[in-house]
């Protein structure tokens, strides 16, 4: 079965790198506007992408991804700002960092959960955020940090709702792949 | 992985649909547009135009030895002389989105003179995935506008754009440019705006002759550095002049003149670079052969050690 996971467009630099990632993991997949309504995803998965707006600003273009956060029953990824608006609308709180990340960081592993697992303990990841998650909600559980950013990946507890502050479809991300073929293994379930 | 058969397949068979008439097709001699242009010639190859224009902001050398790749490949070729009117353009223009978008005007002027006495209302462009990623639009924020893309002005008039490489990347293009046979498959990125946006500042037709010279130096060095195995070659590798000056010595004499800076990035799709770690008694040679043969103009060289992110692979 081919698996059907859309990319949510808020924006970023790389949404069409993940779209790539996706058709090389040979999976069915197209970008979509965040302001697609929710009924309208007939998916097996989405991945949440980054973008320009800033989650510290107000009224951010998010569209219809609380609704996605919310409610949806698929596996969903968020990248960058898309993991920062996960972790704030579950009750989190992201705000612009004390030190920005832009290009190569080491991402250092605290729990591999699903989303992290086969990967080493240390791998090079690259980043490009001005804002950052400061704390987590109790639903939400840290699977891995940075030197100047305490969280880097998270997952939910319950839901197959998950997060990277990094970005793993760009090629200077080492185990890029292996993030995108485990979210995967999630969404084939 | 990309499929190079699978996707000329594709992309012709859409071609022949979308070039229902006579066509222009913006050809640069860089890898992009020429493997947009054959494949548009393998779709409908009687009723297009090829048209290559010398804005003079090229490279050395770098309309002659186009010229000599472009035309086995059989195409109908038009090559266009505008070096005047891009330099009155940008005559006194120092901000670099303004230089892109007067670019990106004047391009379209000289394809639409062309479409207009060959009756083309399509023109064919070889833009990819990064031209209109980092030209913004909706939430997308500008990074640069793209001479293709946001350079564009927003009247086309009656020309409609055509561009079969829209959702590929660099690697992608050259993998397709192999399995098409195509000379140019493996040539370095250079951007469409040329040199204007390795002058900073106002790109004047001096300031462009020095760093014509400059880059030139640049790609002799690293390429026999490369060819002697002391270094792999960069994916991307040039000079850049920067509207700084700064004081020197030269023969007990004082000097003031600008500088030149080196990038040299390692990249697969020009999305994501890292600055490439460049043997030092490389940079030296070429340290000392800008500033020895451009001394009038240039009395120091500095090496950008910055990757993109933060940085941009070009200054401007």
């Amino acid at each position: 079965m081919t698996l059907r996971i859309y990319v949510v467009d808020n924006g970023g630099q790389w949404t069409h790198r993940e779209w790539r990632m996706l058709r090389y993991l040979k999976v069915d997949t197209k970008i979509v506007p965040n302001t697609t309504p929710l009924e309208q995803l007939d998916v097996d998965g989405l991945v949440l992408s980054g973008g320009a707006p800033r989650i510290s600003g107000e009224g951010i273009p998010m569209g219809e991804s609380a609704h996605y956060v919310e409610d949806a029953s698929f596996p969903i990824l968020g990248i960058c700002l898309g993991c920062q608006f996960i972790a704030q609308q579950l009750g989190g709180t992201a705000v612009s960092a004390t030190t920005a990340e832009f290009g190569k960081t080491e991402c250092i592993v605290d729990d591999p959960n699903e989303l992290l697992a086969g990967l080493p303990s240390r791998f090079t990841v690259w980043e490009s955020h001005n804002d950052e998650i400061v704390q987590l909600p109790p639903d939400l559980a840290l699977l891995a940090h940075s030197e100047n950013c305490g969280v880097q990946a998270i997952a939910h507890r319950r839901r197959p709702l998950f997060g990277t502050q990094f970005h793993p479809e760009v090629e200077h991300t080492e185990h890029g792949r292996e993030i995108f073929e485990n979210f995967l293994r999630v969404c084939r379930g | 992985m990309f499929d190079a058969v699978e996707f000329e397949q594709e992309a012709t068979a859409a071609l022949r649909e979308q070039l229902d008439g006579p066509a222009v097709i913006a050809l640069s001699g860089g890898v992009d547009s020429t493997v947009a242009a054959v494949l548009a010639h393998k779709a409908a190859p009687t009723a297009l135009t090829a048209v290559f224009v010398d804005t003079g902001y090229m490279r050395k050398d770098e309309s002659a030895r186009i010229r000599a790749m472009l035309e086995p490949l059989g195409m109908q070729l038009r090559i266009v002389d505008a070096a005047a009117r891009f330099y009155a353009q940008l005559a006194g223009v120092t901000d670099p989105e303004v230089k892109r978008k007067r670019i990106g005007a004047t391009f379209i002027e000289v394809f639409a003179a062309v479409a207009a006495e060959i009756d083309a209302k399509v023109l064919v462009q070889g833009t990819i995935a990064p031209d209109w990623i980092e030209s913004g639009g909706g939430l997308r924020d500008t990074i640069k506008s793209h001479h293709n893309v946001g350079g564009l002005p927003a009247d086309l008039g009656r020309l409609r754009l055509v561009e079969p490489l829209r959702d590929l990347y660099k690697d992608e293009v050259r993998t397709l440019a192999r399995h098409l046979k195509l000379p140019n498959a493996e040539r370095q990125p250079f951007p469409g705006p040329g040199l204007a946006i390795r002058v900073l500042g106002e790109a004047t037709p001096k300031r462009t002759a020095t760093v014509r010279e400059a880059v030139a130096i640049v790609e002799e060095e690293f390429e026999a550095a490369a060819g002697r195995k002391e270094m792999e070659l960069p994916w991307q590798y040039f000079a850049a002049l920067l509207p700084v000056r700064t004081v020197g010595v030269h023969g007990d004499l004082r000097a003031y003149g600008e500088v030149i800076v080196v990038r040299a990035v390692q990249s697969l799709d020009g999305m994501t670079a890292a600055y490439s770690k460049i043997p030092h008694s490389v940079l030296e040679r070429i340290s000392i052969r800008i500033t020895n043969s451009l001394r009038h103009d240039v009395n120091r060289v500095v090496f950008d050690v910055t990757n993109k992110p933060p940085g941009t692979i070009e200054w401007e």
